[in-house]
């Protein structure tokens, strides 16, 4: 018997009740830790981009394609550095469901405009630009789907439709890049030409256009004179930094951060309510016996500081489980190469915070409790046992 | 012999709404150690507030309230817990067991606050047990006990830390005569044997032909205290 075993008592008292809210915290706290855990992925994403990359696309619309005519006009124009059209497409590995993304791309082009971002060795890059059907994968890609360097794999292609009627293409794999975070290395990268002769429709087309600049500080003049060139065309352009593109891609789904965050918002202020009206029911119905431990020669304090430890073992405990099972789940909810999205982590920052809420919920709850508990006068609480 | 509680013209009221009802008025009472009083009494006479002051649960407005040594009138909430720790053991009408301990665990509570090994705590306990008859109880529940061995174990818990005063508020109240008795014949050989102080209140005379002196309390008064019996 320790003082221990009182707290532990308490929260005995009534199991179902006790099991019932420490499965809401639990729940909370999940919710916590998976959507702030997205939250951060979100902002990290847009954080990754880089700034001092372009990003050209149809001004119309982002499904418009470009035409590779275009590409010539950017590279002449003053500042940038490289350009490379991207064919952006999506294709499926053995099973419909498991698609990937598939750009065709001068691959060596690519591969110097983001050559801070996306690493590969030379004699791969080399070996790609030599074999017509060559391709690089990303290594979260490559572990994904088992694939390794010499492998030729077989892609279903429904978005491109060639001469013979079908939509398959082969690749082979000649190299496997790495990325700066290493969650997005997703994209099966290919030899423009070959995928461009394959197809019938948008041929001589790309998605988009990725520009290196000489100078990072003028990526805002240099953008301007891009859709400056094309304004007066039927392809007019809009050119962002990579970091705009993310953000504004974002924005398209509203401001996400609030949304999430006002849900776990609502969800803690629901949480305290349960919490400190459980703490409550319980303290109420434990007051002739707060008072008999008072009058066996427990202080104030002592009783005062039993209901606070239980609601913070309560909340505490829930909270560590509904937390470590963010953790744990959050990686497989978003690990979707797909969509070019990395598995998705709960920070350390994330747990402390969720921790630091669960302190905070419990505190809310048990300190008028246990102010309560330590004015009780003995006398008259036993007397109305 | 020395008084173990000696109180010099103690005077209680309590606020009912804008009123101030005396319940206690400039009473004197001495207890001398190793006594058996009785407390007897209409409801409402102040035999438990008189109980509550000396247990130091509640405070005198006047007077000098010395127990077992002690002011109490003049020590802090901090120290008064303390001191009721280690010299009073409470006997209530309700048992106030803590129904989800088992009577083992349930008479080991006042030895939490003192530096007793976890060991002897619990031996400590069983010995409380076996002096009220209830060694072979231990592993039940209150539920799982008769109001009478409810009521011998929280005399054990009032025991278990070899308190200087035990204070028994109507403890045979809930209790049917055979129970009352046994419980009676405890209170008593503990009185003899191990020489503990007890005060008692009851509204019961046969209760009271137990203790070594009889008191009444009528009107926040103490009246003839002439009557010392022989236990029956």
């Amino acid at each position: 018997m320790t003082r221990a075993d009182l707290v532990w008592a308490a929260l005995r008292r009534r199991p179902a009740r006790t099991a019932l809210t420490s499965l809401s915290i639990v729940t909370a706290f999940f919710l916590f830790g998976v959507i702030e855990g997205v939250n951060v992925g979100i902002a990290t994403m847009a954080g990754a981009a880089n700034p001092h990359h372009l990003l050209v696309s149809s001004r119309l619309s982002m499904g418009t394609p470009l035409p590779v005519a275009q590409l010539q006009r950017i590279a002449a124009i003053s500042g940038v550095d490289g350009v490379a059209g991207l064919a952006m497409l999506m294709g499926s590995y053995r099973d419909p469901r498991n698609v990937m993304p598939v750009v065709g791309v001068d691959i060596a082009a690519l591969f110097r405009i983001y050559e801070t971002q996306m690493m590969a060795p030379p004699e791969q890059l080399a070996a790609a630009a030599h074999l017509r059907t060559g391709a690089i994968v990303g290594r979260m890609l490559a572990e994904h789907q088992g694939w390794k360097v010499g492998d030729r794999v077989p892609i279903q292609m429904p978005g491109l439709r060639k001469a013979d009627g079908s939509s398959d293409m082969s690749f082979d794999i000649v190299g496997i890049y790495d990325r700066d975070q290493p969650d997005t290395a997703t994209w099966l990268v290919a030899n423009y030409d070959y995928i461009n002769e394959s197809r019938l429709q948008n041929r001589d087309s790309v998605s988009q256009i990725a520009v290196g600049v000489t100078d990072p500080a003028r990526t805002a003049q240099i953008a301007q004179a891009i859709d400056d060139a094309f304004a007066n065309s039927s392809n007019q352009t809009l050119t962002q930094t990579e970091k705009d593109f993310v953000d504004s891609l974002l924005r398209q789904v509203g401001d996400i951060a609030f949304v999430l965050d006002a849900i776990v918002g609502a969800v803690l202020f629901t949480l305290l309510f349960l919490t400190a009206n459980t703490m409550a029911q319980s303290v109420r119905e434990r007051i002739p016996e707060l008072a008999l431990l008072k009058s066996l020669g427990f202080s104030d304090a002592a009783v005062a500081g039993l209901i606070v430890i239980e609601a913070l073992l309560l909340c505490g405990a829930a909270a560590m489980l509904g937390l470590t099972a963010a953790v744990a789940v959050l990686p497989l909810m978003t690990n979707r190469p797909a969509l070019g999205i990395g598995a998705m982590h709960v920070p350390h920052a994330v747990f402390a915070a969720g921790a630091l809420a669960a302190i905070l919920v419990a505190l809310v709850s048990a300190l008028p409790l246990a102010g309560k508990a330590r004015r009780l006068d003995i006398a008259s609480a036993l007397s109305h046992r | 012999m020395a008084a173990m509680v000696s109180l010099r013209k103690v005077s209680k009221r309590y606020r009912r709404g804008a009123q101030s009802v005396p319940v206690l008025e400039s009473l004197d009472l001495e207890v001398e150690a190793g006594e058996f009083l009785a407390l007897m009494g209409p409801s409402g006479s102040g035999k438990t507030t008189l109980l509550n002051l000396l247990g130091g649960l509640s405070r005198a407005d006047q007077g000098e309230v010395r127990v077992a040594g002690a002011r109490l009138d003049q020590l802090s909430p901090r120290a008064l817990a303390r001191w009721r720790a280690r010299h009073i053991g409470f006997v209530f009408q309700f048992y106030n067991l803590l129904p989800v301990f088992n009577a083992q665990r349930n008479v080991e509570l006042p030895l939490l606050l003192t530096k007793l090994s976890r060991e002897q705590r619990r031996h400590n306990a069983q010995a409380a047990l076996a002096l009220v008859g209830l060694a072979d109880r231990g592993a039940h529940r209150p539920s799982e006990l008769s109001g009478g061995q409810q009521q011998r174990v929280a005399i054990a818990r009032a025991l278990v830390a070899d308190p200087s005063l035990l204070i028994c508020d109507e403890p045979t109240g809930d209790l049917d005569r055979a129970s009352a008795d046994q419980v009676l014949d405890l209170l008593r050989r503990l009185n003899r044997e191990q020489n503990k102080t007890i005060v008692m209140v009851t509204h019961d005379p046969r209760a009271a032909a137990y203790a070594s002196r009889r008191l009444n309390v009528d009107k926040g008064q103490l009246g003839d205290d002439a009557t010392t019996v022989a236990a029956t």
